[in-house]
């Protein structure tokens, strides 16, 4: 019993971690429509840069977050003007083959500066947190705090805040939200930019527990998709229970299971998703229906 | 003699809202019927549960003496009834003849056949001069009239014609009109939902008013336009000032 | 994407200087006749490894580019039926010691059934989730393949005793690779033109372009898009046969792995989508490039090729959609309208 707690407790705090790497894919396919296949080199890029940063000024890695989190954003908003709203008004592949071809470069320029070598930063917290018989590293935990306070405060931006309604109003209707003067294109850019900044933040929660190396984006970007698409394409508080879903149902099989067939089942649960649930546990009706005649 | 498609109280409900309900109708072979109403009246849905589309909830379809209430939207084009798209939807990928090959496909197997088919029916709606258009040049008028080209190329027994009129312009009407007119007599019949009505009274045989999902009057067009029934769906109750 | 004018070229009755859908060309017969003429010329032996891939290459891009161009059903999972197709080739080889020569129809035939699988698996899906599916779909073939090690060999994987002869295909002159290989894509090409003339290719440009419009037209899509993936896995699965019989070894990371799915995509969009020449153009211009770079930079510059490669795949999706075969297009003077 303890062994399942502790399993089911890591698989919640892991998972959120997850959610949290996935937040900026799901808020760029609400708003955007589009799907960004280099999210995860977007990770890449970001956890490099947090690793850069411990090894050059010696700082734990969460310092890192200042100067990463601004970076992405200002990374994402380059990426944008450059590659994807150009492929915007082409059909829906030209987005799909341009966001595929800029990750396969990202890899391969992190390839040849990087090498192959698994790089990682020492755990941050010497102890463990101890609640009853139960262990947690206090890195997962703080991934889990951040997660939800982070959760909670995209909510109340899309809710409350100016930026967040014009956001639901272009998710809505974009070309009536132009004409009530809403600038879309900014919109967009603002929620690619910051999508990417997301990632930013996950990248520095993430380096304290994961090796970073240049197609360590693949292995995230895929448990990034079934996560997405589990919690409903474009929805945030999906996106939090599609990650602790993941992470209980890779916790649970890793250990109950073997853990090679744990991944596997993982891409399976992925696919009865697919066919059973396309829009996802929460997701909204006709999301499956996008890039239908694209 | 029997009709050529017949709808035997065809229901549709979608949740709460009944769209069509116990729908009863015949079509005669050579007939160019006319089907009518305000928005919401359940037109486009009847449409759709004959093209196979949709499913009906209640009621059965027969065309030609047999069942299609089942039927796919395939199954239906496979038998002979072609149809156009309200919007239309154009192969975009595809030239102007090629998008009118692919019905006339089954018709013709081979590409030859196929390509000899939809140049005539091209030329038929007058599109000749717009073979090497590409899509995306075609004003709405032209795209409306491939809809029909394209519905007409696999040479139906029947065709379900969803507002070929809307976007038209007058000269446009007035040729497309005369031109559909002309359909019976070359042994096609017609199902004609429309808008534009003053093309479609001038050229129906017989007229069918839908209501909320209920036909509320049946029978030759110039009967039905002063028809108290009529009238009061299109423009609501008379007030009686007296 | 596709760039031909194709509503005239059933008219003219020579043979075209230029490609032409659904017919041969002048500029193709030239093609083919090079290629033979690189296979004859007995190049040095690294040359011919960069020869025979690229044919390779340019036979896996056409056969994907039937699901991903013709019937737009966008796949970043066929490296799971490449895998497919060379484990079961070997396999049986192996084990049960049946040649090769029909293994690989056994591979292919198994491959189609795995595509046919995941098309049905897919019905209802598309966009981005129809091609998360197969990534999906691919990783679980990987997984099945490094897990069930006593079919496949896990992570060592299976090797192919290098004992050369006919029976067995294993060759030790890499002109006779050149041969398989140019053959193999010689004969998709035939099979990817034969399909541009037909009612059934036509039926899955339509069903790619609308498929309510497809449907009313008397087409079924499903089945449409299920053949379709069936042919195109099943091509794959015997260029994975093929591959397995010159490498002589299977790798469940390599064979099944995302960045192999990645390239056979890759080749068609960058020579152009939907169109029986482009996916050659492709190869033509990106296997040899990426070959060259890998063995003369070796691991100074590894992922260089790579690099440029992505580079030029973002620069032609965004500026040049139709690809390498837009271009050639153009070349054809007489057909340019103003």
């Amino acid at each position: 019993m303890t062994a399942f707690s502790q399993l089911l407790i890591s698989g919640i705090l892991i998972g959120s971690i997850y959610a949290l790497m996935s937040i900026g894919l799901t808020l760029v396919f609400g708003v955007l429509r589009v799907v960004n296949f280099a999210h995860g080199e977007f990770l890449m890029l970001a956890m490099y840069g947090a690793w850069g940063i411990t090894q050059v000024l010696g700082l734990n890695p969460y310092w890192g977050l200042i100067a990463i989190v601004p970076a992405m954003f200002l990374f994402g908003a380059i990426v944008h003007r450059l590659i994807v709203q150009p492929a915007l008004d082409k059909p829906h592949l030209v987005v799909v083959f341009a966001t595929m071809g800029l990750s396969i470069f990202m890899q391969n320029v992190a390839l040849m500066a990087m090498s192959a070598d698994l790089r990682d930063v020492p755990p941050v917290f010497a102890q463990s947190v101890i609640i009853g018989p139960l262990y947690f590293k206090a890195e997962l935990l703080l991934g889990f705090v951040v997660t939800l306070v982070c959760t909670v405060a995209l909510q109340w931006i899309i809710r409350k805040t100016y930026l967040g309604k014009a956001i639901r109003a272009t998710v809505q209707d974009g070309e009536a939200a132009m004409l009530m003067g809403i600038p879309v294109p900014h919109i967009f850019l603002i929620t690619f930019a910051g999508g990417s900044a997301l990632v930013g933040l996950a990248a520095c929660i993430m380096l304290p527990l994961f090796s970073v190396f240049p197609t360590v984006g693949l292995n995230f970007v895929l448990i990034a998709f079934v996560i997405v698409v589990l919690g409903g394409m474009g929805s945030i508080e999906g996106a939090l229970l599609g990650g602790i879903c993941v992470g209980v149902v890779q916790s649970l099989s890793g250990y109950y299971i073997a853990p090679a067939f744990g991944q596997m089942f993982f891409f399976i649960l992925f696919l009865l998703v697919m066919i059973f649930r396309p829009n996802g546990l929460l997701g909204q009706k006709g999301a499956a229906n996008i890039g239908m005649n694209s | 003699m029997t009709p050529l498609l017949e709808i035997r109280n065809v229901s549709c409900r979608f949740g709460a809202l009944l769209a069509v309900n116990k729908v009863s109708l015949q079509v005669a072979k050579g007939e160019l019927l006319g089907l009518m109403g305000p928005n919401g009246a359940g037109k486009s849905t009847l449409f759709n549960l004959i093209a196979g589309v949709l499913p009906p909830t209640a009621g059965e379809i027969v065309f030609d003496g047999k069942s299609i209430t089942d039927c796919k939207p395939y199954d239906v084009a496979r038998i002979g009834i072609g149809r156009t798209f309200q919007i239309p939807k154009p192969y975009r990928q595809l030239s102007i003849v090629e998008n009118v090959m692919l019905t006339a496909f089954l018709r013709e197997k081979t590409t030859a056949g196929a390509r000899r088919i939809a140049e005539e029916t091209l030329a038929d709606v007058g599109l000749a001069d717009y073979m090497g258009t590409p899509i995306n040049a075609l004003t709405v008028g032209l795209l409306k009239r491939l809809e029909v080209a394209r519905a007409l190329a696999m040479r139906p027994k029947l065709v379900l014609f969803d507002e070929i009129m809307a976007g038209l312009t007058p000269t446009e009407v007035g040729s497309m009109t005369k031109f559909v007119a002309g359909l019976p007599a070359r042994g096609i019949t017609v199902v004609w939902v429309e808008h534009v009505l003053y093309a479609i009274m001038k050229t129906a045989t017989r007229m069918v008013v839908l209501n909320r999902g209920e036909v509320i009057a049946e029978g030759a067009p110039a009967m039905l336009a002063r028809a108290p029934a009529v009238v009061k769906a299109y423009l609501g109750e008379e007030m009686d000032f007296a | 994407m596709a760039s031909f004018d194709r509503a005239s070229s059933a008219r003219s009755p020579l043979i075209p200087l230029f490609p032409q859908w659904g017919r041969v060309s002048i500029f193709e017969l030239a093609l083919i006749l090079t290629c033979i003429a690189l296979v004859v010329v007995r190049l040095p032996t690294s040359f011919q490894d960069v020869l025979l891939l690229t044919y390779m290459f340019a036979g896996l891009a056409l056969a994907w580019n039937i699901a991903g161009g013709y019937a737009g059903l966008i796949s970043f999972g066929h490296a799971a039926f490449f895998g497919v197709g060379a484990y079961t080739s070997t396999i049986l080889y192996l084990n049960l010691g049946l040649t090769p020569w029909i293994g690989l129809w056994v591979g292919g035939l198994l491959a189609a059934v795995f595509g046919a699988v995941l098309a049905l698996v897919c019905a209802r899906l598309r966009g981005p989730f129809f091609i998360l599916s197969t990534l999906a779909f691919a990783e679980v073939v990987r997984l099945g393949a490094l897990n069930w090690v006593s079919l496949t060999g896990g992570p060592e994987g299976l090797s192919i005793p290098p004992v050369s002869g006919y029976a067995n295909m294993v060759f030790t002159s890499k002109a006779i690779y050149a041969w398989i290989m140019l053959s193999y894509a010689v004969a998709i090409y035939a099979v990817t033109k034969a399909l541009e003339a037909s009612r059934f290719g036509y039926y899955l440009c339509a069903i790619r372009d609308d498929e309510d419009a497809a449907a009313a037209a008397g087409v079924n899509p499903l089945i449409g898009r299920t053949a379709a993936m069936a042919l195109s896995a099943g091509l794959t699965g015997i260029g994975g046969s093929l591959f397995a019989q010159y490498f002589l070894y299977l790798d469940p990371t390599f064979l099944i792995s995302p960045e192999l799915s990645f390239q056979f995509a890759l080749l068609p969009a960058v020579g152009g989508l939907g169109t029986a020449i482009g996916p050659v153009l492709g190869s033509l211009l990106i296997t040899p490039l990426s070959e060259l770079l890998r063995s003369h930079l070796g691991n100074a510059a590894a992922g260089l090729h790579l690099v440029i490669y992505s580079a030029g795949l973002i620069v032609v999706m965004l500026y040049f959609p139709g690809g390498l075969a837009a271009a050639i297009a153009k070349l054809d003077w007489r057909r340019r309208r103003s």
